[in-house]
C-alpha cells in the first residue's frame, strides 16, 4: 500500500461504510424518534465516519491512545446529550417557536450526538483493534434485528413503504427487512476485505456466518416475536390462562401507559351500509353481568346473557336470544379478521350470528369470520317511556341484573341525582339513566392513571372519590347506579371505534386503544341498549393517527377472498412464489456446499489413489489446497517458486515439493519408481509443518471452509 | 555470496540425485558456471546480478550491452571474465587472446577492430595481423561513440563470429563474447545504436550504483585484488564450450514455456503502448539463455523464474514504446502476467 493510501481517506469504502452504518441508525431511529431525530442520526453518522476515517491517522487523533480517545468521545457525547435535554428542558425554544420545535430540535441534537459518538467509537475500534470491525458488523446486524422485532410488534411494519409493498404482494415484510439487513452486513463485510489485515478476514467471515446462521435458525425454530398487546380489558386471549374465569380484578390492567395503543387488533369489513347513531361503532364481545361478592363478573348462569355468543361452531352459530324491536334495527353483515387472538368473537352491536369464513391470509389473520348484527337505528327518544327488563326473564334473573355491592352510597347518590328530574319523567327508566350518565359526563375525569385499582370496590372508590378513572370505572359506576335505580344493567365489553376512523371506506381498523367497556340497559321490546357515559374532561390523549393505508390494505386483504386472490395473483405475476424461491435458494446453497466439500475431499484424497506418474500433480495440488485453506495461496502472476519461497515461513518443505513438481511438469524426466513414496513423505512433512505453524482455530476454519480449494492456483 | 552459490550447488545435487541420468555432464557444466562466477566475483564486488547475467550471456552465445557510468567496474568485469577462461587445449588458436578492450572513438576505422593484412617483405606476402576482436572476451567501450561504419563491422563480427577483410573471411573464436558499454547520460557527439543493431545484443543491462557496503568493501580490498596473482579460479576454454553444448542438449524447455514466450511476444505486439514489439529472433536468442539460467539455479528444465529473470533484460532494448509511455517495466509486467499465470496453472493440469 502506498503512503498516500495509508494516510489519506479513500472515499468509496468510507462512503459505503458510512451509508451502511447510517442506514442502520436510520432503521434503529425509526421506531424510537421523530423524523428530525432520524435525519440527524444519519447525518451524525456520516460526518463522524468521514472525520474519523480522515483524522484517525493524522496528528491529533493519532497521538491519542485508544482508551483516551474513546473516553473523549464519550465525554463529548455526554455534553451533547446534556445540551439536548437542555433544549427540551428550558422554555426558551418552546416559547420562541413552539413546543414541537423544541422537541424536534432536542431529538435532533440527541440523535446526532448519539450516532456520531457510536460511529466514532466503532470506527476507532475497527481501525485499531482486531475485534472492532466485527463490532461494527454486529452493530449493523443488531440494529436491523431490533427494528425487525419492533416492527413485528403490533404489525405496524414501519417503514410503511416497505411494509405496504410487501403486504400487498403477500410477502412477510420481515423477509424484506431481513434481506436489507443481510445485504448491509455483507457489504460491510466485503469492505473489510478492501481495508483490513487479510489475516483477520477468516475470523470475521466465520463470525458473520455464525451470526446470520444462528439468526436464521432462531427464526426458523421459534419464529419472530409475537405482538404483546396491552390488554386492558381482557379482550384478547392473552390473559385466558384461568380457563375462562375472570381475572381477580379487571381494573388492574388499567395501569398501562398506552405505549402501544396504536397496535391493530382486528379489521372489520362492512358488507352493508350502516352509520352509528351516536358517532361510535360498538363491538360487543362479552359482558360483566353477574355480581359476585365484590364486583361484576362474566355470568355462569345459563339463563343470563343469553344474547352473547361465546364461540363459533361449525357453520352458522346463532344467538339464543334475538333482540327485539326489529323495525328499529338494520341487519348488517360484516367480515372480521382478528389480528390477535381474542377470547370470544365480537360483532357490531347487536351481533346475532357468527360464521367462520376461509382465512384469506394465514400470515396476517388469526381468525376470520362473518358477523351478522342487528344494528340499532333508533335514537334515544325511542327509549323514553319503555319498561325495562325482558318479559320472559324470571324474577331471579331480573334480580341478578339488579344486584349491586352492599354499599348504600350507590342508592343514595342515584336517588339524589334523579330528584331534579321533571315530574313527567320521574318514573321513566331511560330518563333516570340519562341523568346518571349526564352526571358522570359532567363530573367524571377520564384518566388512565388512577388510585382505584386496589380498592375493595374500585367503582366506589372512583365514584365517591375523585371521579377520575377510565372506561371500566365509568362503566361499573354507571351500571351500579342504574341498578340502584331498579334498571337492569350490565357492563358490556368490546371495542368502541369513532365513526370518523372509517374515513369513507368499508373497512374499519380496530386498534388496541379502542378496547372499551360501557354500561348497557335492557329495555323491554328493544334489547340491550348502550347508555355510555362520555366524560367531558380527559387527562390523556387517546386519539390515534388515522392509519388509513393500513386500514384499507387490511380491509382489501380481508374483503373478498376470490377477488383478493386475483389481486394478489395480478401482483405476483412478476414475482415467483417466495417459498419456491427460497426452496430453490436452499437447493442451490446445498448443492454448492456439496460440490465444494466433494471437490475438497476428492482433491485431498486423490494422491492416495493416483498413479505414480500423476503423483506430481495430485500430491502437489493436495499440498497447495491445504495451504490455501489456511490462507496461504499463490497470487495471480506469481511464479510457483516465488510462492514457495513466500510460503516457506509456513511450510519450508514446499520449496522442495515445488522443485520436484516443476521437474516433472516442465522437465522431461520420467517419474522415478519411488515417486509415490517420496511424495507421501513430502506430504507428511507439509502436514506437520502446517500443524506446527498454524493456530488451532485457523486449522478448524480450514477444515470447515468448503471452498478453500478454489484459492489454489 | 559464496554461501549462496554453495546452496545452489546443494540444490543441484539434490536435483541430480533424484532426477537425471545425464546429471553428471550437467553437473560438470554447472560447476563450470559457478567457477566462472566465483572467479569474477573475486575481482568485482557488489555486482552479482550483472556477473550472473554476463556469464549467462557468455554461455548462451550472446553479447551484453551495459549502460553504466564510467568507473563502475565494467572493464574489471570484462577483464576478470576474460582471465577466468584460459586458452589451454590442443585446438587453441595462438592468435586468440583471453581479453581485449577497444575504446571506441569517432575516428576509429573498421580495420582498427578487425585487423589488417600487412605486407611481409621477407616472404613477399600479405599476412593478416589480427585485430582486437580475436579474443575470448572483448570489451567494446562506449560503442556509441564510433561511426556507424565501425559499428557495423563490429556487429557483423558479433552476429557471424567472423570478420571479412579484403574479401577474406577470418573466423573468430567460438567463445567470442562482447561486452559493449555506453554512457547513458553523456550523449553529445554520439551515434546511438539503432534498434536493429541493438537486437544483436542478448541483454542490455542498465546498472545501478553498487550499495554502500559493497562500495566500502571495494575500497577495503582493492589492493589485495590488484596484487592477486595466484589462487585465481580458472576454467579452460574447452570446458566452457563443453558446458555450452551440454546445457544446450540437456536442459529441457517444455512446450508450455515456449507457449508462454510466444504469447508474451504477441501480447506485446498488440499492446497499444508498444510501438514496435520484439522480434522472433529475440525469442530464439532467449532460449539458450533460459537454459543457462536454469542450470545456474540447479535445474535441468526451464521454469517461470528464468523467464521472469531474463525477459526484461532481453526485451528492454528491443521494444519501442509509444510516445508518452515511459514505464517499460509496467508494460512488460502487464503483458507477462497472463501467459505466466497460464504457465503456472498449466503444471497442475
Amino acid at each position: 500500500m502506498t503512503k498516500a493510501g495509508e494516510v489519506g481517506l479513500r472515499y468509496l469504502p468510507t462512503s459505503l461504510r458510512a451509508a451502511i452504518v447510517a442506514s442502520s441508525f436510520w432503521v434503529l431511529s425509526l421506531s424510537m424518534t421523530v423524523l428530525s431525530g432520524s435525519v440527524a442520526g444519519v447525518l451524525g453518522c456520516m460526518i463522524a465516519s468521514y472525520l474519523m476515517d480522515s483524522g484517525l491517522r493524522r496528528s491529533p487523533l493519532q497521538l491519542l491512545r485508544t482508551p483516551t480517545l474513546i473516553a473523549a468521545i464519550l465525554g463529548i457525547c455526554l455534553i451533547g446529550l446534556l445540551l439536548a435535554s437542555f433544549v427540551t428542558g428550558t422554555s426558551l425554544l418552546a416559547s420562541a417557536f413552539s413546543p414541537i420545535v423544541a422537541f424536534n430540535t432536542g431529538e435532533a441534537v440527541k440523535w446526532f450526538v448519539f450516532s456520531a459518538a457510536v460511529t466514532a467509537i466503532l470506527r476507532t475500534l475497527a481501525q485499531r483493534t482486531s475485534f472492532g470491525a466485527v463490532l461494527e458488523i454486529v452493530f449493523v446486524a443488531t440494529a436491523f434485528v431490533i427494528t425487525l422485532s419492533a416492527h413485528r410488534n403490533g404489525m405496524i411494519h414501519r417503514p410503511f413503504f416497505i411494509g405496504d409493498f410487501a403486504l400487498v404482494r403477500g410477502i412477510d415484510p420481515s423477509a424484506i427487512l431481513m434481506a436489507v439487513g443481510c445485504g448491509a452486513v455483507l457489504t460491510l463485510a466485503a469492505l473489510l476485505i478492501t481495508e483490513n489485515n487479510q489475516r483477520r478476514l477468516p475470523y470475521h467471515f466465520a463470525l458473520i456466518g455464525i451470526l446470520c446462521f444462528s439468526l436464521l435458525i432462531y427464526v426458523r425454530m421459534f419464529g419472530l416475536p409475537t405482538p404483546q398487546l396491552t390488554d386492558d380489558l381482557g379482550l384478547t386471549g392473552a390473559e385466558q390462562m384461568g380457563g375462562g374465569a375472570q381475572r381477580d380484578n379487571p381494573f388492574r390492567d388499567g395501569e398501562n401507559d398506552a405505549s402501544d395503543k396504536e397496535a391493530p387488533v382486528a379489521v372489520v369489513v362492512f358488507r352493508d351500509d350502516y352509520e352509528p347513531i351516536d358517532g361510535s361503532y360498538y363491538f360487543r364481545e362479552s359482558a360483566y353481568s353477574e355480581f359476585r361478592g365484590t364486583m361484576l363478573d362474566f355470568t355462569s348462569r345459563a339463563d343470563m346473557d343469553q344474547d352473547l355468543i361465546e364461540s363459533i361452531g361449525a357453520g352458522r352459530t346463532e344467538t339464543e336470544q334475538m333482540p327485539l324491536a326489529l323495525d328499529q334495527r338494520t341487519p348488517v353483515r360484516m367480515t372480521i379478521g382478528m389480528l390477535v387472538p381474542h377470547r370470544n368473537p365480537f360483532g357490531l352491536e347487536t351481533p346475532i350470528a357468527y360464521e367462520n369464513v376461509p382465512n384469506p391470509n394465514n400470515l396476517r389473520f388469526k381468525r376470520t369470520y362473518d358477523a351478522y348484527s342487528l344494528a340499532p337505528t333508533y335514537d334515544f327518544n325511542y327509549m323514553l317511556g319503555r319498561e325495562t327488563g325482558r318479559a320472559d326473564w324470571s324474577d331471579e334473573v331480573r334480580q341478578k341484573y339488579l344486584e349491586v355491592p352492599d354499599d348504600p352510597r350507590y342508592k343514595e347518590l342515584a336517588e339524589s341525582l334523579i330528584t331534579d328530574l321533571r315530574p313527567q319523567y320521574a318514573d321513566d327508566a331511560f330518563a333516570k339513566a340519562w341523568t346518571v350518565k349526564t352526571y358522570l359526563d359532567e363530573n367524571g375525569i377520564y384518566s388512565l392513571k388512577n388510585q382505584h385499582a386496589y380498592a375493595d370496590d374500585p367503582a366506589a372508590s372512583f365514584l365517591f372519590g375523585d371521579l377520575t378513572g377510565y372506561c371500566m370505572h365509568f362503566a361499573f359506576a354507571a351500571t351500579y347506579l342504574y341498578r340502584s335505580l331498579g334498571i337492569p344493567a350490565r357492563v358490556g365489553v368490546g371495542y368502541s371505534v369513532p365513526a370518523s376512523n372509517r374515513a369513507g371506506g368499508s373497512a374499519l381498523l380496530i386498534q388496541a386503544i379502542h378496547g372499551h367497556a360501557w354500561p348497557e340497559i335492557y329495555f323491554r321490546d328493544i334489547g340491550w341498549v348502550i347508555v355510555d357515559p362520555a366524560p367531558q374532561q380527559t387527562l390523556v390523549d387517546m386519539t390515534t393517527d388515522p392509519q388509513n393505508d393500513l386500514q384499507q390494505m387490511l380491509g382489501d386483504m380481508l374483503r373478498d377472498n376470490a377477488s383478493f386472490e386475483d389481486f394478489l395473483d395480478s401482483q405476483q405475476t412478476s414475482f415467483i412464489e417466495l417459498q419456491t424461491v427460497l426452496n430453490i435458494l436452499y437447493l442451490i446453497v446445498g448443492l454448492t456446499l456439496l460440490v465444494g466439500y466433494g471437490t475438497k475431499v476428492y482433491r485431498l484424497w486423490l494422491p492416495a489413489y493416483a498413479r505414480t506418474e500423476n503423483q506430481y500433480r495430485a500430491s502437489y495440488r493436495a499440498a497447495l489446497d491445504k495451504l490455501s485453506a489456511i490462507g496461504v495461496h499463490r497470487r495471480p502472476g506469481e511464479s510457483r517458486e516465488a510462492f514457495a519461497r513466500r510460503a516457506s515461513t509456513v511450510s519450508p518443505t514446499l520449496t522442495e515439493m515445488t522443485a520436484l513438481h516443476l521437474q516433472s511438469a516442465l522437465g522431461a524426466t520420467k517419474a522415478a519408481n519411488d515417486a509415490s513414496a517420496q511424495w507421501r513423505r513430502l506430504q507428511q512433512r507439509v502436514d506437520t509443518e502446517i500443524h506446527a505453524s498454524t493456530q488451532f482455530g485457523k486449522r478448524l476454519l480450514a477444515l470447515i471452509n468448503p471452498f478453500s480449494w478454489m484459492l489454489t492456483r | 555470496m559464496t554461501s549462496e552459490s554453495t546452496a545452489e550447488f546443494a540444490a543441484l545435487e539434490l536435483e541430480s540425485t533424484t532426477v537425471t541420468d545425464s546429471g553428471g555432464a550437467l553437473r560438470q557444466a554447472a560447476d563450470v558456471l559457478h567457477k566462472l562466477i566465483q572467479s569474477v566475483k573475486q575481482q568485482v564486488l557488489g555486482r552479482d546480478d550483472v556477473i550472473e547475467l554476463a556469464i549467462i550471456a557468455l554461455i548462451a552465445d550472446g553479447h551484453v550491452l551495459l549502460e553504466d557510468f564510467p568507473g563502475s567496474g565494467k572493464t574489471t568485469l570484462a577483464k576478470a571474465l576474460g582471465e577466468a577462461i584460459v586458452g589451454e587445449g590442443g585446438n587453441a588458436d595462438p592468435a586468440i587472446v583471453p581479453f581485449r578492450r577497444i575504446q571506441f572513438t569517432p575516428d576509429l576505422l573498421p580495420s582498427d577492430v578487425t585487423g589488417v593484412p600487412v605486407f611481409d617483405s621477407n616472404s613477399n606476402e600479405f599476412h593478416f595481423r589480427h585485430g582486437p576482436l580475436f579474443a575470448h572476451v572483448v570489451l567494446a567501450d562506449e560503442i556509441n561513440r564510433t561511426s556507424p561504419k565501425v559499428q557495423s563491422a563490429m556487429l557483423e563480427a558479433m552476429g557471424e563470429k567472423q570478420v571479412t577483410v579484403d574479401n577474406v573471411t577470418y573466423p573468430l573464436d567460438e567463445l567470442f563474447f562482447v561486452i559493449a558499454t555506453q554512457n547513458p547520460l553523456d550523449l553529445v557527439g554520439t551515434y546511438p545504436l539503432p534498434t536493429p543493431q541493438l537486437d544483436r545484443f542478448l541483454f542490455k543491462i542498465t546498472m545501478a550504483h553498487i550499495d554502500r557496503e559493497a562500495e566500502l568493501d571495494v575500497l577495503a580490498t582493492y589492493k589485495e585484488r590488484r596484487d592477486r596473482s595466484h589462487g585465481k579460479i580458472t576454467v579452460s576454454r574447452d570446458e566452457v564450450i563443453a558446458a555450452r553444448q551440454t546445457i544446450d542438449s540437456e536442459v529441457v524447455i517444455s512446450p508450455a514455456v515456449k507457449t508462454a514466450l510466444v504469447d508474451i511476444s504477441r501480447n506485446l505486439r498488440e499492446d497499444d503502448r508498444v510501438l514496435q514489439g520484439n522480434s522472433t529472433r529475440s525469442m530464439v536468442l532467449l532460449l539458450p539463455a533460459l537454459q543457462v539460467a536454469a542450470v545456474l539455479r540447479g535445474r535441468n528444465y526451464v521454469s517461470a523464474e528464468d523467464i521472469e529473470l531474463l525477459l526484461p533484460r532481453v526485451l528492454g532494448h528491443r521494444i519501442e514504446l509509444a510516445p508518452g509511455v515511459s514505464d517499460l517495466k509496467r508494460v512488460l509486467l502487464d503483458n507477462m502476467r497472463g501467459p505466466m499465470e497460464q504457465l503456472a496453472r498449466g503444471t497442475l493440469i
